[in-house]
């Protein structure tokens, strides 16, 4: 052979099914426009603002990492676009742009950065920087505040807020079709039901997120929900726990996020339903508004330690030395 | 290559090839100009070669190392020793590899050994002759005094995807497998054989003789390990677990070679391979042991380019190799071509603990730690936690990896290393 080629010589296996994690970047990204569409749709231009600087600045915050800890550049796999939107969703559409700068940064350095990287995480970076700044401006995070200023065609007063200050009753006016349609005031992307939903459903259809997570989750926020409200009608039913607050953002974007949740069946359903009890626990006695956010962290928490429960594989070899 | 399917939620299957109507007869190549056949030696020192360039010999001659553990290889042409080299193979593994320009196929030289005792057939000339015929029959395991083999599993179902190799065998040539199940029957005195065939070749391989057992046709539950474990283990169960059984796997292609060989006396080097080209078709091609891949090429009409990968074995499990001037060998199954452009690249993330891997895994093994542990180096605290000598080694993982981490060399790397200590 006169002139050999030079072949490419690599590990089995050569075939590959073509995922990638910018694959599910972009689609987790692409269906949370679903619901942060009709939320932009809901507040005008400053909601696009928010968005807009969340995810710029959560992509600035990972090149500037990814200089400062010396790695390659790693905005091409599209998982610090998604933590910006997704913080996005969970903002008032009125917050100042410092604190759409800090609170990335917090997600982007603290929550993802510090641990590693992608993957490294064993919080959700998102839920991380909310709790931050809901702990220390605690005041620019709060709905009725912060939407203010705007007239809306419905009762303008956070859901959460009515429950928790007032009591079943007095969201007792609310239908849960406007809950549905997103006739309620909360975070860009966090109020129109109908977009989460069917953007958590596709998401799940197609393997983004884990369906056993997310529906475990919803499943422990309705029944526990339901268990007070039977007891004691003060508290709200399910159909309010589920479509008010960070509930339905919590169950399709932010609970599953794939670094800080578990893998294998059963720890994937403790972990959701865990998730859930704990929300409805903290609206319904705790000290906060809104559960989703403690509630998850503290499920990331346990995450390791459930995630131990897995089958038995076959063939292994145990020696108690 | 099969892509992810649109509804990711649910697990992934990967089916193996089915052998119908649109595979031809195979496409008989013969060896050009010269045949290279490959010594493995086992051992630590330099074993030397029992032959030396220049000698000559003849079709089906017996070529040995001086290493007696190392398998002899038979010259499947006549012709003249050229080249002996040394070289290294995967992992580490010393092969010696002695080239033979042939001689004209008009004047091919057989060697007559085994016609001479082929009328009474015994494990003993088996062993001598028949080692390395196509299909790599697995007579060593009759050596193991202490683990009886129970059962002789014919393999009517090839490991890998892509491969149909030993399905054609079945389909096409029932007869030679059912002549060499009673051969092996009578040489080995075990006369539980189970035949395992894909379910629509179940009426075909009706009449071989043997316990038919059909497989899912899902990836990878045709690994001799799994066949075992859920296919022939199921009669006796748990009560005398302390008794190993020990199970020789043969294929069905070397199956039916050893009944092809003791039937005529004439050894057979025709190893039946199944080739993916380029453009994704596939063909069957019959070659003889040792005939360098560039002649199949060459056969097939393919070209290879700068930046291609030629991979000897199937897709999930095989390896690719530097040049085409490598030979056919007895288990080569498969060989695939695979242009430069539609290699998935590779890129350099860790793992993101996403679970594909966990939801394929045939034996459960928990890989998201495994890896975590393997990329570290902790290759001890991933054999004695996380379970990695339970690896089957299918590939799975790899192929469905989000983060695309090289799982299975990984844990290849691992064992190697472990092994080696």
């Amino acid at each position: 052979m006169s002139a050999t080629p030079k072949l490419t010589v690599s590990y089995a296996p050569f075939w590959h099914n073509g995922s990638r994690i910018s694959k599910k970047s972009c689609n987790i990204f692409m269906a949370s426009l679903l619901a942060v569409v009709p939320g932009v749709y809901q507040y005008g231009v400053p909601a696009l603002g928010v968005v807009a600087l969340s995810v710029g600045s959560a992509m600035m915050w990972e090149i500037i990492m990814n200089i400062l800890t010396r790695r390659p550049i790693s905005i091409g796999d599209g998982n610090a676009a998604v933590i910006g939107m997704i913080f996005a969703m969970l903002l008032p559409a009125t917050a100042p742009w410092w604190i759409v700068v800090i609170g990335t940064c917090i997600a982007i350095v603290i929550g993802k950065h510090i641990y590693g990287g992608i993957g490294g995480n064993p919080f959700n970076p998102v839920m991380l920087a909310i709790a931050i700044l809901m702990l220390s401006w605690g005041k620019i995070l709060d709905f009725n505040a912060a939407l203010a200023s705007y007239a809306f065609n419905f009762n303008a007063v956070y859901p959460l807020t009515l429950m928790k200050s007032f009591g079943a009753s007095a969201v007792g006016g609310i239908s849960l079709k406007d809950l549905l349609m997103g006739r309620q005031i909360g975070g860009i992307g966090a109020t129109c039901g109908i977009g989460l939903i069917a953007g958590g459903i596709y998401l799940m259809l197609r393997g983004y997120i884990r369906w056993e997570i997310a529906l475990s989750f919803l499943a422990g926020v309705g029944v526990t929900a339901l268990c007070f409200n039977k007891v004691n009608p003060v508290y709200a039913g399910p159909g309010i726990h589920l479509l008010t607050g960070y509930t339905l953002v919590g169950a399709f974007y932010l609970i599953t996020e794939d670094s800080s949740s578990p893998v294998n069946f059963i720890p994937m359903m403790i972990y959701g339903a865990g998730a859930g009890i704990l929300t409805v626990l903290i609206r319904n006695i705790g000290a906060h508004v809104d559960g989703v956010v403690f509630a998850i962290l503290i499920a990331n928490l346990i995450n390791p330690l459930v995630d131990k429960i897995r089958p038995k594989t076959i063939g292994e070899v145990i020696t108690h030395a | 290559m099969i892509k992810r399917s649109f509804f990711g939620c649910m697990t992934p299957k990967l089916s193996y090839a089915v052998v119908d109507e649109s595979y031809a007869e195979p496409v008989p190549v013969s060896p050009k100009k010269k045949i290279i056949l490959f010594f493995s030696p086992t051992g630590g020192d330099s074993p030397q070669p029992a032959f030396k360039v220049g000698d000559t010999v003849s079709a089906g001659q017996k070529l040995c190392i001086t290493d007696p553990a190392v398998p002899y290889m038979l010259s499947s042409m006549s012709g003249k020793i050229t080249d002996i080299t040394s070289m290294t193979g995967i992992f580490g593994k010393k092969i010696i590899s002695a080239t033979i320009a042939i001689d004209d196929p008009s004047q091919q030289s057989v060697d007559e050994s085994f016609k001479s005792i082929h009328q009474a057939p015994g494990l003993g000339n088996a062993m001598e002759f028949l080692k390395c015929l196509p299909g790599y029959p697995g007579f060593g395991v009759f050596a193991d005094k202490n683990h009886p083999v129970q059962t002789i599993a014919v393999l009517g179902m090839d490991n890998d995807l892509v491969s149909a190799t030993n399905q054609y065998v079945v389909k096409n040539n029932i007869a030679s497998v059912k002549t060499g199940i009673g051969v092996l029957r009578q040489i080995t005195g075990v006369h539980n054989v189970v035949l395992i065939v894909p379910p629509q070749l179940v009426q075909v391989a009706g009449s071989s003789g043997a316990t038919l057992k059909s497989v899912d046709m899902a990836y990878p539950s045709a690994h001799p390990v799994l066949i075992e474990r859920y296919l022939l283990a199921q009669r006796d169960k748990p009560q005398n677990q302390t008794t190993v059984k020990s199970v020789a796997f043969f294929t069905a292609e070397a199956v039916a070679a050893i009944g092809a060989a003791y039937n005529t006396g004439r050894i057979p080097f025709e190893k039946i391979i199944t080739f993916l080209s380029k453009d994704g078709r596939k063909r069957l091609v019959s070659a003889p042991v040792g005939t360098p891949l560039q002649d199949i090429l060459d056969a097939m009409s393919e070209t290879l380019g700068d930046g291609d990968r030629l991979i000897v074995g199937g897709p999930m499990t095989g390896f690719s190799v530097y040049s085409a001037d490598y030979p056919v060998l007895p288990d080569m199954d498969t060989l695939i071509l695979q242009e430069s452009k539609t290699i998935p690249e590779q890129p350099d993330t860790p793992c993101i603990n996403c679970g594909e891997c966990i939801r394929v895994c045939p034996v459960k093994v928990p890989i998201n730690m495994l890896v975590r542990y393997l990329e570290a180096g902790q290759f001890e605290v991933a054999r004695d936690q996380f379970a990695l000598f339970a690896c089957i080694e299918c590939g799975f993982c790899a192929y469905v990896c989000e983060s695309r981490i090289p799982i299975l060399q990984h844990i290849k790397l691992a064992k190697h290393t472990l092994e080696r200590l």
